[in-house]
């Protein structure tokens, strides 16, 4: 009788183990995998924005899952980049895993501050082998944490550049025949540069001139990019423009090629675009284009997506809803695949850090699928590093489509930057030509060659 | 409690006679402050001299190097560009703070009256912290929807189609401007209570003498306010080369590097480049001109000017 | 007392009254526009054509009170407060001994200590946090406290030391003479006279303190965070919440102008006595 009532019990709770699904076979694997290292308390530095704050909120789970305390701590871009560096760079080990931009693995891998994961991944009490790997998406995935054989932590976030404008000015009756008039073809999100061009140069209006309709009360214009030296300003030059123009600034090897004529043609672009941008674009910033849009100042932009979450909704921006989404656009006749900016980014574990194991956990733990699918859902919505998000309910169902399809096609061609050691460098003296082509203090062409001198006096071969 | 008034009472003899503590007391009195400022003033210096002569690339110190890094320094021409932008920036700014600065305390003298509400309000720019100012002039001039850039710049058509902080020429005399503002009243409030304590003996001999004002101005009253004038100028001329949280917040040296001051340099080779030594470099070298020119002002000003 | 080239008739004061007033309106018109933008609505502020009229709004207050700003303000009280104390205690009876007695090679320590301002304080920044990080002294008061010396006793013993030059030696020398104990001396003659000097140049080091965002913003941390260095928090990813910007830079504001208010006779007879001779 005994025997028997045991053999039920256990058939009992192991089908009540099975029916909770994989998700729960897997939350138990971290419960399990953390047990020698309860009562841990690790420091999770990241960047703040609308996504972090989610999975804020949900780090308790995490504690109580595990048993392992977590100070997870937020920081706005410029301050997570300044202080998580000093940090690891001094060696003091305050955090225990820090948030990288893909373009500072350069730097913090050649002055040796990041502890490769390769013998966690390898260790089976540590490594959930559900954590399904494969389902990131795997170009930025890749090319971020791998890095000469070795690998550097998983993917974190996905950040990704989109094209961004105003739908209801693409869809006024009025604006749109007389677009076909001057043009000869329909007003349409932008598909290629001259058509951004075009679009840009027809809804550049002063104050007292009608768009849709109305009267303008200020003057508006056709399109906003970011400007301000530094930022990611850059960033948005060499892979939106410079690379879909067929040029780059370094070649395989990593010797710098910025002189060249695909490079001048895509700064003469980039200078086209700027006339038709209000006079305060060499100071803005990666915050401040999104903000301009959202006050209805300017007609497109190419702009981060995630910021986008943070204006179209309704509350934060009197044209919230009124916004449409698209790829990045291409050149004319371009072969090949579209390039887009993006900046993948990771959390990696401090060299300096003395709980290496409890935050691999805890870092395998923040892309687990199921946690995951529950940031998305909670923050409405996010910025995927699975490819399995793009079918979530939330994501599938949106009424911003045009958003994540957009995001979809930045995504599934991005990169992880270049390793370069010297990128704040490079960067630093790129960005200010960005800047005076684009206010016209330098031409396309002598921009080309200056950042090219500037590139050589800084490396002969930059890759790390 | 014994008043001054009381101590007058006392005889005062005609020569001083040796006192009787010992020789070392003095010492002893100075030694806090002198033990404090070795620890958080010479050591982190002395470090930092020694930072300068290694490579020391993201805070990790490899070889020695020597001179190398101060080479390296002195042939680079974005460091002369800073110097360059920072004597352009004291040297308007800080005279105009002078200036405006007299003549406001002049004015207050002037038998003002609410006075006393009104100079700690006119001293509010100085009160408030730098970072905060930076914000204000970023709200008033920034680029297109900045109070003053878009009711004013934009408005009449003054600057064109740029804006304040874009355009190469004109950010740095706004950074300038709103040094000046933010200072001006620093000087004010000096300098009157610099005249407030003026005696009147002086004027009345000279209004005896028919002096009018600007005779009583120039030989009477600046004579007078000179040693203030050389301690206030001193420390404004130092403190205005080393400005920072101002210029970063509004432009961070930008466009390009047309306001690139020394601290915002030493700030990009410090945190973005992570190039120790050579900032480490560029301190020292600061360090040093400075060290030269304040002896050479304090000695000359002691002669001559009776400051110190 | 009061010293004028003028005649103080009403007509000429009024005049002069007027004037800085007119001055200080314009002057002081961006702190005014500030205040206000702490109860604009976020659609009004910044809005083109300038909105002048709108319906004020507590939500930035609220969103202020709701992260925790208070104990910023709190922790840049305690820091401010205690540093400026250390510095009055330690440096006071430097600046005296500068300005009385006659010492080897004091020229040459007075020139150190301003020497220790000299160098700018963002390369400076780097080392102190190299040397904190090794002695654990990141993210702590006393750090952040010890760094504020840095800047702050050079400053107060430089300028305490002019105000000190010029207390009448006599009333010293003679109190000496009938046999009173330096400390006597100090206490009852000495500090009295020197009071108003202390207070203004303590009030100056405690503003320099207070505003102070560098050092404060490397050596500090989620233990020891200033007003100034909360700031920055204000840079969401929302944009730049201008509104809750300018509570926190007004509420900077406040407690050193009421200081300024109150204190003000002491300070202007303190920074008197210590400049001008005659």
């Amino acid at each position: 009788m005994k025997r028997r009532s045991w053999y039920i019990a256990a058939a009992v709770s192991a089908s009540a183990m099975l029916s909770a699904g994989p998700a729960a076979w897997a939350q138990s694997f971290y419960a399990t995998a953390a047990k020698p290292y309860k009562g841990t308390t690790i420091r999770v530095l990241d960047e703040i924005t609308p996504l972090q704050e989610t999975l804020k909120t949900m780090v308790p789970e995490f504690e109580k899952e595990t048993g392992i305390t977590v100070k997870y701590e937020l920081l706005n871009h410029f301050e997570v980049i300044n202080k998580g560096q000093a940090d690891m760079l001094s060696g003091r080990g305050y955090y225990d895993a820090v948030m990288l931009h893909g373009l500072q693995l350069g730097p913090m891998l050649s002055a040796g501050v990041v502890r490769p994961i390769d013998d966690l991944v390898k260790n089976g009490k540590l490594f959930n082998p559900k954590l399904d790997t494969a389902d990131f998406i795997q170009k930025p995935y890749k090319s971020l944490s791998f890095y000469k054989g070795k690998q550097y932590g998983f993917i974190n976030w996905n950040y990704n550049q989109v094209y961004w404008a105003r739908a209801d000015l693409l869809n006024d009756a009025d604006e749109r025949a007389a677009f076909k008039t001057k043009y000869g073809y329909d007003l349409a999100p932008a598909k290629t540069f001259k058509q951004m061009l075009d679009i840009a140069a027809f809804f550049t209006r002063k104050k007292g001139e009608k768009l849709a309709g109305k009267t303008l009360d200020s003057d508006f214009y056709g399109v906003v990019l970011e400007g301000i030296k530094g930022g990611s300003t850059f960033g948005t030059l060499w892979r939106n423009f410079i690379q879909n123009y067929g040029g780059d600034i370094i070649d395989a090897k990593g010797q710098p090629t910025f002189d060249t004529p695909q490079t001048v043609a895509a700064l003469t672009m980039w200078r086209e675009l700027w006339k038709y941008a209000p006079p305060g674009i060499a100071e803005y910033s990666l915050v401040d284009v999104p903000t301009v849009m959202g006050k209805g100042i300017a007609a497109q932009t190419l702009a981060w997506s995630d910021f986008v979450l943070g204006i179209d909704k309704p509350g934060a921006s009197p044209f919230a809803g009124k916004f449409v989404y698209g790829p990045i656009p291409m050149v004319e006749g371009q072969k090949g695949e579209r390039h887009a900016e993006a900046e993948p980014s990771l959390e990696i574990i401090s060299k300096a850090s003395k709980h290496p194991e409890a935050t691999f956990i805890f870092l395998q733990w923040l892309v687990d699928k199921k946690t995951q699918a529950e940031l998305i859902a909670t923050g409405k919505g996010g910025v995927p590093i699975r490819t399995s998000s793009w079918d979530l309910p939330v994501i599938k169902d949106s009424p911003n489509k045009s958003l994540f399809e957009a995001m979809k096609s930045t995504l599934a061609v991005a990169t992880a930057k270049p390793k370069l050691p010297k990128y704040y460098e490079l960067y630093d003296a790129l960005s200010g030509i960005a800047q005076e082509v684009g206010l016209g203090k330098l031409s396309p062409a002598d921009g080309a060659k200056k950042g090219q001198a500037e590139m050589l006096k800084l490396c002969k071969t930059c890759l790390l | 409690m014994t008043t001054a008034a009381d101590a007058i009472a006392v005889p005062s003899s005609a020569a001083p006679t040796p006192t009787r503590e010992r020789f070392w007391y003095p010492y002893l009195l100075i030694a806090p402050s002198m033990i404090v400022l070795t620890v958080v003033s010479l050591i982190p210096f002395l470090y930092t001299v020694f930072l300068s002569l290694h490579a020391a690339k993201f805070g990790r110190v490899t070889d020695f190097i020597g001179l190398d890094n101060y080479i390296q320094l002195l042939t680079d021409p974005r460091f002369w560009n800073s110097i360059g932008i920072a004597v352009i920036f004291v040297g308007i700014a800080v005279p105009i703070e002078f200036m405006l600065g007299l003549i406001g305390a002049l004015v207050l003298n002037q038998n003002v009256r609410g006075r006393s509400i009104l100079v700690p309000l006119l001293f509010m720019p100085t009160m408030m912290a730098p970072i905060v100012v930076g914000l204000l002039w970023k709200i008033m001039l920034a680029g297109s929807w900045g109070f003053f850039s878009y009711n004013v710049l934009e408005r009449f058509h003054l600057i064109g189609n740029t804006s304040v902080f874009a355009s190469p020429d004109l950010a740095l005399f706004a950074l300038i401007f709103v040094d000046i503002w933010q200072w001006t009243p620093f000087m004010m409030l000096a300098f009157f209570a610099g005249l407030q304590a003026l005696p009147l003996g002086p004027y009345r001999a000279a209004a005896i003498d028919g002096a009018n004002g600007v005779q009583i101005f120039f030989n009477i009253t600046l004579p007078m306010l000179t040693p203030l004038l050389a301690v206030i100028g001193l420390l404004r001329f130092i403190d205005a080369f080393k400005v920072f949280d101002t210029v970063f917040i509004l432009t961070n040296g930008g466009p390009g590097i047309a306001t690139e001051t020394p601290s915002i340099l030493a700030n990009k080779m410090t945190f973005e480049f992570w190039n120790i030594g050579e900032a480490s470099a560029m301190a020292v070298l600061i360090w040093i001109a400075f060290f030269v020119f304040c002896n050479v002002f304090y000695q000359v000003a002691k002669k001559r000017l009776n400051a110190f | 007392m009061t010293q004028s080239t003028a005649s103080s008739r009403s007509s000429g004061s009024l005049f002069w009254t007027g004037a800085v007033i007119a001055y200080a309106a314009v002057v002081l018109f961006p702190i005014f526009w500030m205040a206000l933008m702490m109860v604009m609505p976020n659609d009004a502020m910044f809005a083109r054509p300038t909105v002048f009229l709108f319906k004020p709004t507590l939500d930035h207050f609220n969103y202020v009170l709701e992260q925790g700003f208070y104990w910023s303000l709190l922790t840049s009280f305690v820091l401010c407060t205690v540093s400026t104390a250390l510095i009055i205690v330690i440096g006071t009876p430097a600046a005296y001994a500068f300005a009385r007695f006659e010492m080897k090679l004091k020229d040459d320590l007075f020139l150190f200590i301003l020497a220790t301002r000299m160098a700018p304080p963002v390369c400076l920044a780097i080392p102190f946090y190299l040397i904190f990080a090794k002695i654990n002294l990141l993210d702590t008061f006393l750090g952040l406290t010890l760094a504020y010396m840095t800047f702050n006793l050079s400053f107060y013993v430089w300028v305490l030391r002019s105000f000190c030059r010029d207390l009448p030696a006599e009333l010293e020398e003679a109190a000496a003479l009938e046999g009173w104990s330096r400390a006597q001396i100090f206490r009852r003659i000495v500090f009295p006279l020197l009071r108003n000097g202390i207070v203004a140049t303590a009030v100056l080091c405690f503003i320099f303190a207070w505003n102070e965002f560098l050092f404060a913003f490397m050596l500090g941390g989620e233990n020891v965070q200033t007003l100034p260095v909360s700031i920055p928090k204000l840079i969401t990813s929302q944009g730049v919440r201008w509104g809750e910007m300018a509570v926190v830079g007004i509420t900077a504001l406040l407690p050193v102008l009421a200081a300024v208010f109150v204190l003000q006779r002491h300070i202007v007879r303190g920074l008197t006595l210590g400049a001008v001779k005659g």
